[in-house]
This record gives structure tokens, sequence and C-alpha cells, in this order.
């Protein structure tokens, strides 16, 4: 004869989110009469279970009356299941002992009708206490914490992660694949609000993380493999092969000026300028070795030349130089690999790549930088015409179910700094169309207010096309704005002679394969998941991986180095407790049961499932597998079960729901 | 040889008869058989929509009904009707009520609609169903040196059916240069010509059609192709007066695309009904120095 | 306490092919508008008459001559970022006002569709000499000459039909009209 349980049963009122639907009085001493040869000694229902005082309550029950088992009817357990889980640790009672039936979320949030919802409560109630019977002592899985952190990603927000736990004293390992750090924030030449230079302050930030005793900086660099889980990640980076000896390079630019290929410079100059095939992407660069661009190179398409190599003065030219794998082990990574600009060619009636003064926001950063192609000066695509009328559009791809439906955060705020910029460096009038205008951080709107005082027009209305098919006197030669200035309600043709598209930001164009290289995911639009929308932004739902600034979603540069910190935060908080508590709900394979078949270790979406070739079985690492169930279904031998969620368990539960075990009849639930 | 279901829609049979002719001399010489639907009516233009939708699909749904008898595709010269039959078959395919009602009306005329037509306007027969090569081989006299505009207008590409270009499409521009013309850059290509408007709102209309005209003369084009007989109508017969109301001299050739194709195909002008524009074509053709037929 | 329906809501009812109120998905980016070869002509932009449709302004909105100048281009439709069937939309205020007999004063349009229509219900095909009368009065002195002008140009050149078309089977073609509309509002 088996020794019985003794369970006690709470059902809570929740104020009347429960009480005002179900009858919790009458639930309550159902399962004290019904459930009673189950195992139920004690049923309570309770204004506010998860208060102190119903806390203590159960409590109360342990100790006085032996209860080996617990079930909270009361809302669902994504809430409070902690909340009541800690409370029986606390009378010595393990945790894992107690059930929660969620006759909120299931019964009284989602019927009107009293006599069924009450109903249902006892059924629930009656599939956890058949379930709890079977339920076992779990003890949490503990696994130590690598110190080490990866950042991959060089931009302003990893940067920012890096320094503060390089600066915490741990080490990091910081990879990025240009072969500068800085990302977009360098190819900028002013910040909003501020109007701070942004390499002036980027650029010391930049050199800190490239001298940190405590960072590796790998640059030129990307992720190859991650292997592992939390606090234990094995990373396989692959360093590409600059062609130049770090070592010996000092970074003093001859081979660069004695080049002879020059190559259009898509990524930092946006294409506006030019590069060699050895350089570096600018000035500033960190680290400062130059890199051989192999696709571009004569001597690796022809195999002449060899420019460089002969004026290097330090013989720093590698030419046979290869690729290095280089393994690294961390406890933790953060993610921060950034955004692309929306294509502006996709909107064809925008005639950005067809008319030639039109031009994208990042091309225009690259125009006003004074390091830039036309050292500053802000002319037409021919490079010496100073433009005297310039329209600037807001929310190119942006805001519009055709291309990204969402609003991308900053080109408010990135136009109103174009027209000062305009208007601070040339005599030129300008216009801005928008649709809204968007400055909510500190100091935004005042600095909205400053461009309306500089005499900027600006028109209400969504472009609808720019053309340079002249209609009206005085269009000759222009690009003319087609808009309806919706606070005067008249359609305008406006004749300018440069546009400058606000483009949207939009997720990497390989996020997805970053996404899934990590185990984690994105969502519709590409962005990476964060854990909880409002209060947990930085983590992901894979413990361990951590994600910062814009490969969440667009947002500033203040927010990106918040996020950074945010992130570098939780990780010092994870290496600082050295180890960390893994949930127990894991699935585990009897090695008697298994056949070797393998399809398990296809199916997980983890890459939890270690095949031993010695023994031909499969076994699961408890620590990276996340309670999915996947292999439990999938197995053909029923070997695998997963912990928390037994067969047993599962199936008395079914039967407790259908109320098979009880003696005595209940009425049908009416229809 | 590839068959279709002809539509030639009402303006086929005087108005634009030069387009009915052209398209059955082009179309017959790339082996493909264009079969005059039975019985025909009205596809409804605009206006059946502006009185009852329901009835607007029922009219037009009698001529697919029509079509699925003979288990082949529709085409339809006149983007209007291509348009209005394409999405009454879009609709009818996605709205199983709609598809019931109509039926239950089409049943008067022993007819059902069961939604196994295809409609293609006439332009896309030659920009899909017949390669380039295959055209240009039937190209006896390439026009060479004649500048076109290739105007699309709105009806042929608007409302977007799948993903295709509705802002910049070449297609028209790609049989242009099979026929050994030169198709211009013509920005306003994909605007309106004002439809209806001409009868509605004639002002306004004839402003549409002055700035498609302007536009033709700046891109240099020395003849505007169209696709529709309304727009070809519009284009050509009130140039007359948008120069009386804009005080303008436009004296522009309008010809439809399957006149163009046929000239350099080397059939007749009569066989193509070229000579019953108001604005001739010759001094264009002598002008690029192609013989007068 | 009547139950009255917004306006919105009864254009929306005449919107066959669209969900929903798609009015009410309205940014006012003015896209449309700016879009829009006819807008200079209108009362009120496109954008304005969605403005005035979701504050329930019914008579203005039927006062104004908006819809009764669109081209259906589509053009609006295809660049609105809310995805709003704005032509669809300018065809259902057709009917609606159609339907009530409420519009503004001197538009060619009403009475063109209703001719229109009638005609085809008569035949089953177009015939445009008959649909004259509909709007040639609605011409000044010079249009009405300039009209004719054309007219005997087309005749001229043979591209104008003389007799009227008929499809074959009009007497059934009349009967399937009959089971959507009661016949009497067309003949």
């Amino acid at each position: 004869m088996e020794k019985k349980e003794k369970i006690g049963v709470y059902v809570c009122h929740c104020g009347t989110n429960i009480a005002g639907v179900v009858n919790v009085g009458e639930v309550s001493n159902w399962a004290a009469e019904n459930l009673k040869d189950q195992g139920v000694v004690v049923s309570r229902d309770y204004k506010f279970m998860c208060s102190s005082l119903g806390q203590e309550l159960i409590q109360k029950d342990i100790k006085e009356q032996g209860l080996t088992r617990v079930v909270v009817a009361a809302c669902s357990p994504h809430l409070h299941e902690a909340t009541f889980r800690n409370a029986c640790k606390g009378a010595d009672l393990n945790p894992y002992l107690c059930e929660l039936v969620s006759i909120r979320e299931q019964a009284s949030w989602i019927h009107t009708d009293k006599v069924a919802a009450t109903e249902k409560s006892k059924a629930l109630i009656s599939g956890g206490v058949a379930r709890v019977v079977h339920n076992e002592p779990l003890e949490p899985l503990h696994v130590p914490i690598h110190p080490a952190t990866l950042v991959v990603g060089g931009g302003i927000a990893g940067i920012q992660a890096a320094l503060e736990i390089a600066d915490a004293g741990f080490h990091v390992y910081l990879v990025e694949r240009e072969p500068s750090v800085g990302g977009h924030m360098a190819q900028f030449d002013k910040t909003f609000p501020t109007l701070d230079c942004s390499a002036c302050i980027l650029t010391p930030r930049m050199v800190q993380v490239g001298s940190h005793p405590n960072i590796t900086l790998l640059t030129y660099s990307e992720v190859e493999k991650v292997d592992g889980y939390v606090g234990n990640f094995v990373v396989s980076i692959r360093k590409r092969a600059r062609s130049v000896d770090e070592a010996s390079c000092t970074g003093c630019g001859i081979c660069w000026e004695k080049c002879p290929k020059k190559v259009v410079d898509d990524v930092f100059e946006a294409g506006m300028g030019n590069r060699k095939a050895v350089y570096v992407p600018f000035p500033q660069a960190v680290p400062k070795y130059p890199v051989i661009d192999r696709e571009n190179c004569t001597f690796y398409i022809k195999g002449t030349c060899k420019a460089c190599e002969k004026f290097c003065p330090t013989n720093s030219i590698k030419f046979d130089q290869e690729d290095e794998i280089i393994n690294v082990e961390v406890g933790n990574v953060i993610l921060a690999t950034g955004y692309d600009a929306f294509d502006a060619r996709r909107i064809t009636q925008y005639g950005y790549g067809r008319l030639a003064n039109v031009f994208t926001s990042l091309e225009f950063e690259r125009l006003s930088n004074a390091a830039g192609p036309t050292s500053g000066n802000i002319v037409l695509r021919d490079g010496k015409t100073a433009p005297k009328v310039v329209g600037i559009v807001h929310c190119v791809g942006s805001r519009d179910k055709n291309y990204n439906e969402y609003c991308s955060a900053i080109c408010c705020m990135q136009s109103l700094k174009f027209a000062h910029l305009v208007h601070e460096r040339t005599g030129a009038e300008i216009y801005n169309f928008y649709i809204d205008i968007r400055t909510p951080a500190k100091g935004y709107e005042e600095f909205y207010h400053r461009l309306l005082d500089e005499g900027t027009h600006f028109v209400r209305g969504k472009v609808a096309e720019i053309s340079d098919a002249v209609r009206l006197p005085g269009e000759e030669g222009k690009l003319i704005i087609q808009v309806e200035d919706t606070l005067t309600g008249n359609q305008l043709r406006v004749p300018v002679d440069m546009a400058i598209l606000s483009v949207g930001l939009e997720p990497r164009r390989d996020a997805k394969n970053v996404a899934k290289q990590f185990g984690i995911s994105c969502s519709s639009d590409g962005w990476l998941i964060e854990r909880h929308p409002k209060l947990d932004p930085v983590a992901t739902v894979t413990e361990g991986i951590y994600i910062a600034g814009c490969v969440q979603g667009p947002k500033d540069i203040p927010a990106s180095v918040a996020q950074g910190a945010a992130a570098a935060a939780r990780v010092l908080g994870k290496i600082q407790q050295k180890e960390i508590a893994l949930e127990p709900i894991r699935a585990s394979i009897r090695e008697e049961q298994c056949s070797g078949c393998r399809i398990c270790n296809n199916v997980c979406p983890f890459n939890a499932i270690l095949f031993h070739e010695d023994k031909m079985v499969s076994e699961v690492n408890p620590a990276l597998c996340q309670g999915c169930g996947t292999c439990v279904a999938a197995c053909p031998a029923g070997a695998i079960s997963g912990t928390g969620f037994s067969n047993q368990q599962i199936l008395s539960q079914i039967e407790g729901l259908m109320l098979l075990n009880i003696k005595t009849q209940i009425d049908t639930v009416p229809a | 040889m590839k068959e279709f279901a002809y539509f030639p829609g009402c303006s086929l049979e005087k108005m634009a008869e030069s387009y009915h002719l052209s398209a059955l001399e082009t179309t017959k010489k790339l082996n493909i058989k264009l079969q005059e639907l039975d019985d025909w009516n009205c596809c409804g233009a605009t206006t059946y929509f502006y009185i009852d939708e329901l009835l607007a699909y029922t009219l037009c749904a009698r001529n697919l009904a029509i079509a699925e008898k003979t288990g082949l595709d529709i085409v339809a010269p006149c983007s209007a009707c291509y348009k209005n039959m394409y999405f009454t078959a879009a609709h009818l395919a996605k709205d199983a009520d709609l598809a019931e009602h109509v039926n239950f009306a089409l049943e008067e005329d022993d007819l059902q609609y069961n939604g196994q037509v295809n409609i293609k306007h006439l332009i896309e027969v030659f920009a899909q169903d017949v390669t380039a090569e295959e055209i240009k081989s039937k190209v006896t006299r390439p026009l060479e040196g004649i500048r076109v505009a290739p105007y699309y207008g709105c009806q042929i590409v608007r409302p977007q059916k799948e993903k295709e270009d509705v802002e910049q499409p070449q297609f028209f521009e790609g049989i242009l240069s099979a026929i050994g013309a030169t198709p211009v850059n013509y920005p306003l290509k994909m605007r309106c010509c004002g439809g209806s408007l001409i009868i509605s709102s004639r002002t306004a209309a004839l402003s549409m059609v002055r700035n498609l005209l302007q536009c033709a003369v700046d891109s240099q084009a020395t003849v505007i192709a169209t696709a529709c007989p309304m727009c070809q109508v519009n284009l050509e017969c009130y140039q007359q007066q948008v120069n009386q109301e804009f005080g303008a001299n436009f004296s522009f050739p309008v010809l439809y695309f399957t006149q163009l194709i046929g000239l350099a195909f080397g059939i007749s002008h009569k066989k193509l009904g070229i000579g019953k524009e108001f604005i001739s074509f010759a001094p264009s053709l002598l002008q690029a120095g192609q013989r007068k037929d | 306490m009547t139950d009255t329906i917004a306006f919105s809501q009864e254009v929306s009812n005449l919107l066959h092919a669209a969900e929903g109120e798609p009015t009410r998905a309205c940014i006012q980016c003015g896209t449309c508008s700016g879009t829009c070869p006819v807008a200079g002509y209108m009362d009120h932009t496109p954008r304005q008459i969605i403005a005035m449709i979701n504050a329930g302004y019914k008579d203005q909105v039927l006062e104004s001559n908006t819809f009764w100048y669109c081209a259906s281009c589509y053009h609006c439709t295809v660049r609105c970022p809310q995805d709003i069937n704005i032509t669809e939309l300018m065809y259902a205020l057709k009917r609606y006002s159609i339907w009530k007999g409420k519009h503004k004063e001197g538009l060619v349009g009403p009475t063109f569709s209703e001719a229109f229509v009638k005609m085809i219900v008569r035949g089953g095909r177009s015939f445009e000499p008959i649909l004259a009368p509909s709007y040639i009065f609605s011409f000044n002195l010079r249009e009405m000459l300039q009209e004719v002008t054309n007219a005997t140009e087309l005749l001229l050149k043979g591209r104008l039909p003389v007799i009227p078309a008929r499809i074959k089977r009009l007497a059934s073609f009349k009967r399937m009209i009959g089971r959507i509309i009661p016949m009497g509002g067309l003949e």
C-alpha cells in the first residue's frame, strides 16, 4: 500500500478577478470532499494567496499538518510560480512539490458563464492534485560561470559593454567584422541634439578598447561556431587575414599612400568616396593596422604590383598570411551587431539611384563630415556645386506597410540635424517634409524649436514622388518634390537642387543567421527578440546571451549606450555569482531504452543532445536543455522523459481533468 | 499556336478599330490566335461601379463565364476591360458569398463561373507569351530612328496584383526595343490620361493630357505608343482642345503599340488602321527615313 | 436609445472588397493627395475627405466634388503606407451619393453614369452617341462646339459608331440584371 501524500489545496479569490466569476468557496469545499481519497487533507480559499499572509497560510499548514504536496489554484504560473515555490522552500518543502493551477487565465478571465467556470475550476484542481502526487523533489542544476565574456559587434553599444566589463576586472573578447571598431557612429559628422562631433566622443572610447589590458580586440573577424551553454560557451572565431603582420606594423600609412589601386568605398564612405586596395577604413581606425582587400588587390588578382611590400619600412606586408581560427571559452555573450540602412532604391518614385542629386542619410553624413570625401563641403554629385534649395524627406521606408511598418525612431532628429548642418554650412533654403515630428528624448523638442528659429520650412506631408520632369516655369534643371501640404490642403511642387532621404533602420541582412548561431530568435521584422519587451530589454530567452543596441530595434546613441551598460551589468552580476542555478525541468534519456537512432539529436532546437559513439546512445546535456519537450515526443522508443513533465504526471493530470478518479458522479456542465 | 479568348471591348468596334485590326494582324504573325468571345457584353468601364458593386461584378462575370466555356484564357486589349475582369475574377475567387450571388444571377443566362479563367492584357501577350527573339525574327522593317514614348497609363499595372513593379516597369520598353524603335525615358509614363474625366470633368482631364503631351515633347519622342483605347482617344483627339485651353500648339502623333509592331512587321498601313488618326504619323516616319506605304 | 450608425461605417458597408472600416487606418500623411493627378481640381484633397469621413461630416463630404473628379488611376492606392484602397473608397462615395440622390450641383458624373448604365441595360454594349445628351448641355458654347467638331472628325475618320451594337441574348441578360437590381430603377 503506497504511502499517501498529504496534499493542501489553496484556492485564491484574487480579489474579484477569480471570485467574481468562480464560486471559490464551493470549489474549495468540493476539493476537500471529493479529493480526500487522493490525499487532500486541507482545502482553503483566501482573498490574495500571493500576499505574505496567504503564503504564511501555506507555510503554517506544511509545518503543522505535515503536508507533502501543495496545489495553489490562482493566476498563471508565469506570475507567481516562483512566489509559491519559495514559500514552500521557506517551510522546508521542496519547491518542486508545489503545483500551480491557473483558474484565472484559464477560467475566470475567459468565461462569462459562472456555473461553467466554477465546474471547470474544479476539474482543473482535480487535474493538479492528480499530477502533484507524481511530482518528485528536484534540485536546480548548478553550473559554473566562466568569467570571460564575448561581445559581438564593435559599435558604440558593444564598446560600452566591453569597457564596463573590462573595467570591472574581467576579460572580454570583442569581435568586429570590419577592420576597425566604431560602427555607424564613426561615419557621422555631428550627433543630435548636442551637435557633439561624433568622432570626438567616440574615438577616445575606441582607443580605450584597443589598449585595455582586459580586452582582446579581434577586428576583421567573425564568429563561426558557437557551442556550449550558459557559463560555458566555446566559440570559434575566424580572424580573417589582413595580409599585414600586426606585430611589426606601425600604422605609418606608407602602404596605402603608395597603393595604385583605387576602390569605391561602399562601406565606410557609403559609396561617396574611394579607398585603396590596402587601407584603413578611416584615419582614427582602431586597431591602426591596415587590411588588404584581396578581392581588389592587383597582387591577388594578377600576381603583380606589390607596391605596399616594396615600400613598407618594417616589412609587415605578408601576402601569404592565412585566416586564423581562434577558439575562446566564455561564460556569457553580448550581441551588439547594429543595423543596416533601408535600401532607398526600393522606392523607385523617389528616384534614388536614377536621379543624381537624391542622397541617402548615410551619404549625406559622409558629405558633411570634415574628414569625408568632400572635406565637409555640402555639394551636389558633381562635387562642386553648392545647392541653393535642399529638401529633406522623413519616413523613407518606415511607417509604411509597403516597406517597414515600424517607425525608425531616429530619423526625425537626424533630419533636423541635417537641416541645421545645411543651414550652418550653406546659404540654402531648406524644406523638411514630415508626417509627424518625433522628438521624445532629452533636449530633442528644444532642438526642434532651434530649427524652427533657423527658418527651415516645415511641410507636413509625406513626399509622393521626386521627379525631374518639368511642368512649370522655374522647374528646369531641378528636382521636383511633389507633396501635399496637409496643413493647408494644397498639392505642392517644390523645386530643389538636392534631396536627402532619411532612410529607415533595418536589421542587418544576416541578423537571422547570427540569431540562429547563438540559439536566439528574431521577430518577424528581423530584430533580435528580448526576453520581455518592457521589463527585460537586454536579456534573451536563452540564458547567457544578451543583446544591446540597434540589434534589438532602432534607437539613438544614448539608448544604445544604456543598453550596452545594462547588458554588461547583467553579465557582471552573473560572473560575480560564480555559478548559476538552472531550472531542473529537463529531458533525460533512459540509456537502457535508447536504440541509438539519433532522431532526437536532430530535432533538438538547442543542440543539447550528444551522441556517445562508444555506447551508441544519446545523452541530454542538462545545462543546454531548455525543457521544450520536442525530443520526448520524437523518441520512437519512448526512452526520453521530461523531469517535471513525466508521462505519468501528464496522464494523471488528464485523468484528473476528466474527473475519472472521482467516486461521486458530478452533473455534466450545462452546454 | 497559342489561343486566347479575345475580349475586344466596346471601343474597339469603331472608336479604336485600328487597335483591333493591328492586334489581330500582329498576333497572327506571331502564331497567336485571338478567338473573339461569343456575345460578350460591356465590361462596365468605371461607371458600373458608381451605381452598384454587385451589379458591376455580375456584368463582368458574365464574360468570364462565357470564356470559361471555351476553356481559354481571356486577352483584353483595353486596360479598363482588363482591370475590371482581372479583379472581378480575383474577388470571386476570394469571396464565396459574392460568387454565390453572382452565379445566382448568371443562371438566368445559362451561365456559371467557376474561377477557371486567367485574364491577360494584350501587351502582356507580347511581353510574356512570346520572346523578344520571336518578335525580332518577324521584323522586316525595324523602326530605326523612331523615338517612342511608351505610355503605360494607369490600369495596366495598378492596382498591384502580385509583387510586380508598379512605378518603373520596363516591359513596354522591351517590346519597343525588339522592333528596333528607340524607347525614350518618359517620366510620366505611369500617369493617368484622365479616363472618363474627359467627359465629366473636362478641364481637369485636359490638364492631365497637356502634361503628358508636354513631357513627351520634352523627352524628345516622335510618337506616343499606347495600350488602351481610352488613352489614345484622350491623348490624340483632344489635342485641339488642349491647345485652346492652355495656349499650346501640340500636334503629336499617338499610335497603338500594335500598330508600331505591325509597321515593323512590314504589314500594310491599311491593314493596321493607319490613316484613322487625327494626327498623322507619316511625317515622323518620313523623317526617320522609313518608306511610306 | 437610438442606434445610429457612424458615417464611416455607412461608407465601409458600401465597400464590398474592404474589410472593417478602412478609413480608420489613415494617419493623414498626405501621400494620396500628393500623388493624385487631379487633386488641384478637387474641393478637398482625398486625404481631407478621409478626415471628414472619420469626423462624420457627411453633408460636407457629399457636397464636395472630390470623388466625382477621381479618375480611378489607383496611384494613391499603391502608395498608401497604410494599405487603404482609396480609389475603392471613392467608388463607394459615388455609390452612396447616387443612392441618396445627394451631390454637388452642376456635376456631370452622376447623370452621365446613370445614363451609361441604362444604356448597357438596354443593349449590353456601349454606344457613345446616346450618352451625349447626358453631358453636352452642361458644356458652355465653346465646349459644345469643340465636342461637335470632334464628333464630326471622328465620323469622317470612320471612328464614330452610328449603329448601336447589341448583344444577342438580351432578354436573358435583362433577367440576369433583374436578379441583382429591381429593373424599375434602371429603365
